[in-house]
């Protein structure tokens, strides 16, 4: 049985489930009580399981990152909210140096299973300090896992495998997509991280795509005139390249098409993965689309001409034949 | 005149025992870091051992510990990790507590509740106040102590700690080992003349204490852990010590004045002090502190052979702990 719910209803559902589940899950983050934060992904959950678990903290995204850690090793699964992925700058070395490392240089003595997660990407006008697609950078630390989630579907399951899985996870929801609708299933279900889903199947050529990029990709599918198949990764870090080479090497044509900043972004990295391992699968050069190097304008058309279109994806793909 | 001896003469051995292991194993780590046997960089604790001893034997077993500031080998064995496990660290040996991974700024020992230290100075106390967190919700009365040096206290991190530990209430005790150096930096040129002054604007009781008496932070730490158990939150102890070493092996020194220095040595040292004080109250003879002494020499050589014998870990050892696997969902895949 499914329903239609929005994809933040559905990351609600999640640390809902999550938290009536697991007594050790705790929710915090800057305005998660009554407020129900910024999109509305945490509200009713103070209402329905107190302040305990439900907890507003001081406004500081180190305090944040810092005591998730903490907690994490002290043995509870803490799920902390950043208002915007753009913040976690805030938290550096929380983000960067603390949080993916402290499991690694204690010989694996320390598990810090945490999850953080933060809207994502650009699309709002909500200007260049709000509007960060953040995986590249967290991708390039190893130790943590970076989730994002593309489909209401995707948002519940991979979000209640994220708040299980004992590695630190950053999880991030696009907030382009807050209110988009999709089916989910009433019965309780999780996704599995680490794997990328062929989510359209094709002959031609292989669209690697997430978030808000995901349904430009489709829209691009259907405008040209060779049969796509869409790749979508789900899990950054680490990345499943295994199902993105299959996929070529049945195509023999790649675009990879991301809202992180194309200079040293994800799409450079994916691309790579298969010229150095599959090169004689391609009939042709591996196309990567992203953001050009500019921070996200705030006028609506300046966004827009900031982020991939659906016209710049068909070109990518026509570009190959 | 004498100064009196407030603990009980068995503890009052131990405290003096705890001190001389810290310094008997760091002369020996600069003596093999000298000769090229422990990798990277070592920062010593000459000066500190009665600050971190006296908190050490205040913490139960269960307390946390998140190791701040740039003298950390003592604060290890002050919360018992064995000497073997902590030189074969040093070393980058397999049989350290963390297999290697970790080194001198890294070293954790979880069963033994040692969270281990932020190697970028003042990240370690928003941990701190997580575990703290995690502690009160699982309704055990444990807490977390969390050190950090005067440098360390003008990261903004420090401050947020501090807010998010008063915020909630949280068992967290907060010790600042002020040693008035940050490297060249001089802890005087900070605005506060007492550094727990910090934790005054979020109403948390603030010491601020002679860290070169053990017995003074043992009774000071005690106090503020038993507060933290009892529900009463978090505590800011300025511990007043001098850095009787450089600031790592290697550094020069040319930035203090030599006669202050010469002077702190004779007046500050925690060991020498103490030392003297238990000897002169009865608590301990000569003769029994030269076995003390052999006893621990004989400890740190087991230690250094143990280090030395263990191997090195294997070049794939490099690409374990990054992830626990499998992720999620995955089955057994990997
Ligand atoms: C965030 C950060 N900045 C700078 C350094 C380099 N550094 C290492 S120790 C140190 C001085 C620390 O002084 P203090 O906090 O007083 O500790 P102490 O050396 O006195 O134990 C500095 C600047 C660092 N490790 N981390």
């Amino acid at each position: 049985m499914t329903r239609e719910i929005t994809y933040v209803q559905a990351i609600a559902e999640a640390i809902d489930e999550e938290l009536q589940r697991d007594e050790d899950v705790v929710l915090f983050g800057e305005d998660v009580e009554e407020f129900g934060g910024n999109f509305g992904e945490t509200e009713g959950l103070y209402e329905k399981h107190g302040r305990d678990r439900v907890r507003n903290t001081p406004l500081s995204e180190i305090g944040i990152a810092g005591m998730a850690l903490g907690a994490a090793v002290g043995g509870i699964r803490p799920v902390a909210e950043l208002q915007f992925a753009d913040f976690a700058a805030t938290a550096g070395d929380e983000v960067f140096n603390q949080i993916p490392k402290q499991p690694y240089v204690s010989g694996g003595q320390i598990e810090a299973p945490l999850t953080i997660f933060a809207p994502s990407g650009a699309g709002i006008g909500a200007g260049a300090q709000h509007s960060q697609s953040v995986h590249s950078w967290l991708g390039n630390v190893p130790g943590w896992v970076v989730v994002t989630a593309t489909t209401p579907y995707d948002a519940k399951g991979l979000f209640k495998s994220a708040i299980r899985d004992d590695n630190p996870v950053f999880f991030l929801p696009h907030k382009m997509l807050s209110e988009t609708k999709g089916e989910v299933p009433e019965e309780e279900y999780t996704l599995p991280l680490g794997e990328a889903a062929v989510e359209e199947e094709g002959e031609d050529v292989t669209v690697v795509a997430t978030q808000l990029m995901f349904h430009r990709a489709k829209e691009a599918a259907a405008q040209v005139d060779a049969d796509v198949e869409i790749v979508n990764p789900r899990t950054f870090a680490p990345l499943d390249t295994e199902t993105i080479a299959e996929s070529v090497r049945k195509t023999g044509r790649l675009v990879v098409v991301d809202e992180t900043v194309e200079r040293y972004g994800t799409q450079g990295h994916i691309a790579n993965e298969i010229v150095e391992n599959d090169f004689f699968s391609l009939d042709a050069p591996p196309k990567t689309i992203g953001v050009k190097e500019i921070p996200i304008p705030l006028s609506p058309p300046l966004e827009q001409e900031a982020l991939p279109s659906a016209d710049r994806i068909a070109d990518g793909i026509e570009s190959l034949f | 005149m004498t100064q009196k001896v407030s603990v009980d003469d068995e503890l009052a051995r131990d405290f003096l025992e705890e001190m001389l292991r810290i310094d008997v194993f760091e002369e020996e780590t600069k003596e093999r870091f000298g000769e090229g046997e422990i990798p990277g960089f070592v920062h010593l604790s000459g000066g500190h051992e009665g600050s971190h001893v006296g908190m050490g034997a205040a913490m139960d077993d269960d307390d946390w510990l998140a190791v701040g500031g740039a003298r950390l080998i003592g604060q290890y064995i002050a919360k018992g990790v064995p000497l073997p496990e902590i030189m074969a660290e040093l070393y980058g040996r397999v049989g350290g507590s963390n297999e290697g991974h970790g080194g001198q700024m890294h070293v954790s020992d979880v069963d033994r509740r040692l969270y281990g230290h932020a190697a970028t100075i003042g990240s370690g106390q928003n941990p701190a106040v997580g575990l703290g967190l995690a502690e009160e919700m699982k309704g055990t009365d444990n807490v977390a102590v969390t050190t950090i040096g005067d440098g360390g206290t003008s990261r903004g991190s420090f401050h947020t700690a501090l807010v998010f530990a008063a915020y909630w209430d949280l068992p967290v005790v907060f010790v600042i080992e002020n040693n008035e150096w940050a490297i060249s930096t001089p802890a005087e040129s900070l605005s506060p003349d007492r550094l727990s002054d910090y934790g005054i604007p979020h109403n948390m009781p603030t010491e601020s204490i002679d860290g070169s008496d053990v017995e003074e932070v043992y009774h000071t730490v005690s106090e503020a852990i038993e507060r933290a158990r009892s529900g009463e939150g978090p505590t800011v102890i300025e511990s007043r010590v001098v850095r009787l070493v450089p600031h790592f092996e290697g550094d020069k020194e040319t930035y203090r004045d030599e006669e202050a220095y010469e002077r702190a040595k004779e007046e500050k040292d925690p060991i020498e002090n103490y030392r003297e004080r238990l000897l002169e109250n009865g608590v301990i003879t000569e003769a029994e502190l030269e076995d003390m002494v052999a006893n621990i020499e004989a400890e740190v050589e087991e230690a250094v052979e143990f280090a030395r014998e263990s191997p090195e870990p294997e070049p794939e050892a490099a690409y374990e702990h990054v992830y626990k696997t499998p992720l999620y969902g995955q089955g057994d895949r990997r």
